[in-house]
């Protein structure tokens, strides 16, 4: 009992210090003199486990980039991804806000929006980010949500695939004018990506056809494996964008068993995870940026700019999307094709070309494309 | 479109990824059906899977021979399933409770031991080399007969072991004393402990059988059917491979039928989602359907032999 009102004391006293330190950040920017050089302690949950290779390294690269800039301090808590460990995620959730320590709390991906919610909504007074999430935006105003646009990466990969695709003097690469798009599931988050994909592929190559099947689940990998021998085999596509998690590796398997085929990655290089066979077809990859997406947004703090309550969509210049543009990319690719990439990102950054977007798109125009580029 | 789903499916190549989509399925029902002709219900499969995917791609790493790697995964697959028996047996667990057990370990577990043995987590990628694949036979002879030909030749030396265990398993359960003890401790186990049968040693056999025959299936998974280990990647086979039991009526041969049939199922939905139009989320049902149609056919048929079994037993009354 004596420890648990030691502990319920020592609670209060952290919250009242944290309050006045968050008074103390925003009223700095309003005087206008001096830039804040606040250092923020920063706490990421992350709902799986660190060494994915994707969006949970790529977070902590960032927080730890700030924090060996002293920017930040952070803490990452590794909550476990599996069915069994959702119930602890609320429960920290909870835990990590109600004790006040820290200026933000860092968590990701589609399936914490609802423990978001509950916790921010018990703790108005502490700050939240999600990444690549935007299912609740605006229901609470301490809670900012940062997503990526995906479609303007897969516009980018769409218009690399269709250029490669009849470049015969390459190996592995017939003349038919075919790509594969490997999905997870077929969820606007995933149909985001296709659609800039199918729209790249088209605005490159008006003949394109893009075979697109879903896993129906992002760890499958054999599952996805059976799909992509599938359209290597029966529609002769020769190159694979695994847009499906774990499962999208299977892709490059069915690429690397046929022979025939080249593989495009997604989320971080995969050129540098996958096992060597592998890497070797691997052409390129789609990037979401989660560590860079972090770092911009403290730079905008720091500048006095706050999106609390809001979504906030990073695209190519802020660095939140991109493409894998060495190694394979370098090697293998023709001139042309590399050419056509770049000029496609200047005009997308210049904003001459505006990708359409499959998020809060009512009348299904990326279902309607996709049927109609099957082959 | 018609026409293109035809096109797709009437190809040696559709007949050879039925057979592979099977075999792993295969082998967990197998396992199924060993342990419950002993009367053993292994609900643990699933989980075996998993464990004994990831050491098949530990094993092969560290010894450089695919073969250490998918003995390992066997016998990792045995020591889980003797651990399941100890707590049901011995400590008087329900089995079904020690078998979730196994599915969790399996599920959450798994990256726990890859993260202690190798550092990684999420998945094997960066241990995986071509020496450590379980290799695919080219059979002599028969590779060469048109259409069979690739139908039957080129699959990995696991795909043969797997139907190959089919006729085994019968052998062993219907023409060795052994089986006929399994058989008669999963009919009436105080009958067969009665004229001096060892009920529990007897179980202990099944179910370390059945563990062996689901490491097998889970080493196919990470060793070659995906190149390397990644969490959740058994996704449900080991359930499927139930179903197929229940479905076969636990006999080694109508199981290996109902296996076929959900790799079937899979094969199918594989081309159909290929096609024009077709919503996704309705062909992902496919497999599933199946298993509801097939146990619908096996209930019924169950239920018409009680019932003919019942009618028997009031005549002889």
């Amino acid at each position: 009992m004596k420890k648990l009102v030691l502990v319920l004391l020592a609670a209060v006293f952290a919250l009242s210090l944290v309050g006045c330190s968050q008074k103390a950040a925003t009223q700095a920017p309003a005087g206008g003199t001096e830039p804040t050089a606040k250092v923020y302690n920063v706490v990421s949950l992350v709902n799986g486990n660190l060494g994915d290779k994707s969006f949970f390294d790529s977070a902590e690269s960032g927080l730890k980039k700030l924090a060996d800039a002293g920017r930040i301090t952070y803490k990452t808590i590794e909550m476990g991804g599996t069915d069994e460990d959702q119930p602890k995620w609320l429960e920290t959730l909870n835990e990590v806000a109600s004790t006040g320590d820290y200026d933000l709390v860092i968590v990701g991906t589609y399936q914490m929006p609802d423990y978001l919610k509950e916790a921010a909504t018990t703790y108005p007074n502490q700050k939240f980010l999600i990444y690549d999430d935007n299912t609740y935006v605006g229901n609470n105003q301490n809670v900012v949500n940062i997503t990526y646009k995906q479609n303007d990466m897969g516009y980018l990969i769409g218009v690399f695939a269709a250029n490669m695709t009849t470049q015969t003097t390459v190996a592995n690469i017939n003349p038919e004018a075919v790509v594969g798009f490997v999905g997870g599931v077929d969820s606007p988050v995933i149909n985001d990506f296709l659609y800039g994909f199918l729209t790249g592929a088209q605005a490159a190559n008006p003949d394109i056809k893009v075979d697109t099947r879903y896993v129906n689940s992002y760890v499958d990998t054999a599952t996805a494996k059976e799909m992509g021998l599938s359209m290597i085999n029966d529609n002769k596509a020769d190159i694979l964008w695994g847009v499906a998690g774990l499962s999208g590796n299977g892709a490059a398997e069915a690429a690397l068993e046929s022979g025939k085929a080249w593989f495009i990655g997604v989320d971080s290089d995969q050129e540098l995870t996958l096992p060597a066979e592998q890497a070797a077809i691997t052409l390129t990859s789609g990037l979401k940026n989660v560590g860079q997406s972090i770092i911009w947004f403290f730079d905008e703090w720091d500048a006095g700019r706050t999106y609390w309550g809001k979504e906030v969509r990073l695209g190519i210049p802020e660095g939140g999307v991109g493409v894998v543009t060495d190694k394979n990319f370098a090697k293998i690719t023709p001139k042309a094709v590399q050419d056509a990439v770049l000029a496609a990102q200047a005009d997308i950054v210049a904003g001459k070309i505006v990708v359409p977007t499959a998020i809060g798109d009512e009348t299904n125009a990326v279902i309607a494309l996709r049927d109609s580029l099957q082959p | 479109m018609f026409e293109q789903f035809l096109s797709t499916i009437l190809k040696a190549e559709f007949l050879f990824s039925v057979i592979r989509i099977t075999a792993p399925i295969l082998f967990a029902a197998l396992g199924a059906v060993v342990a419950e002709k002993a009367g053993v219900v292994n609900i643990g499969l699933e989980g075996i899977m998993m464990i004994s995917a990831l050491f098949g791609v530990l094993f092969s790493y560290w010894t450089q021979s695919w073969l250490i790697g998918v003995l390992g995964a066997l016998v990792i697959g045995v020591l889980l399933s003797l651990m399941m028996g100890f707590f049901a047996f011995k400590l008087k667990t329900d089995i079904i409770l020690a078998g979730i057990a196994v599915n969790m370990l399996g599920a959450g577990g798994t990256i726990f031991l890859l993260y202690m043995f190798t550092g990684m987590r999420g998945n094997t990628g960066a241990l995986v080399t071509p020496n450590t694949l379980i290799p695919v036979v080219n059979i002599p002879l028969i590779k060469d007969i048109p259409i069979l030909g690739e139908v039957l030749s080129g699959h990995s030396v696991l795909t043969y072991v797997a139907f190959l265990f089919v006729w085994l398993l019968w052998a062993v359960l219907y023409k060795t004393s052994i089986g006929l003890d399994i058989r008669a401790v999963g009919e009436n186990p105080d009958a067969a402990g009665s004229v001096g049968i060892s009920v529990e040693r007897i179980k202990y056999i099944a179910i370390a059988i059945s563990g062996a025959l689901a490491g097998l299936g889970g080493a196919f998974m990470s060793m070659y059917y995906s190149q390397g280990w990644n969490s959740g990647m058994v996704a449900g086979r080991g359930f499927i491979a139930l179903a197929a039991q229940a479905m076969g009526r636990g006999e080694p041969l109508g199981t290996m039928l109902s296996s076929l049939l959900f790799g079937l199922a899979q094969a199918l939905r594989t081309k159909v989602s290929g096609l024009q139009g077709v919503s996704s989320y309705l062909v992902s049902v496919i497999p599933y359907v199946v298993t509801v149609i097939g146990l619908v056919i096996y209930a019924a048929s169950t239920m018409q032999k009680v019932k003919k079994h019942h009618t028997k037993a009031q005549k002889g009354a």
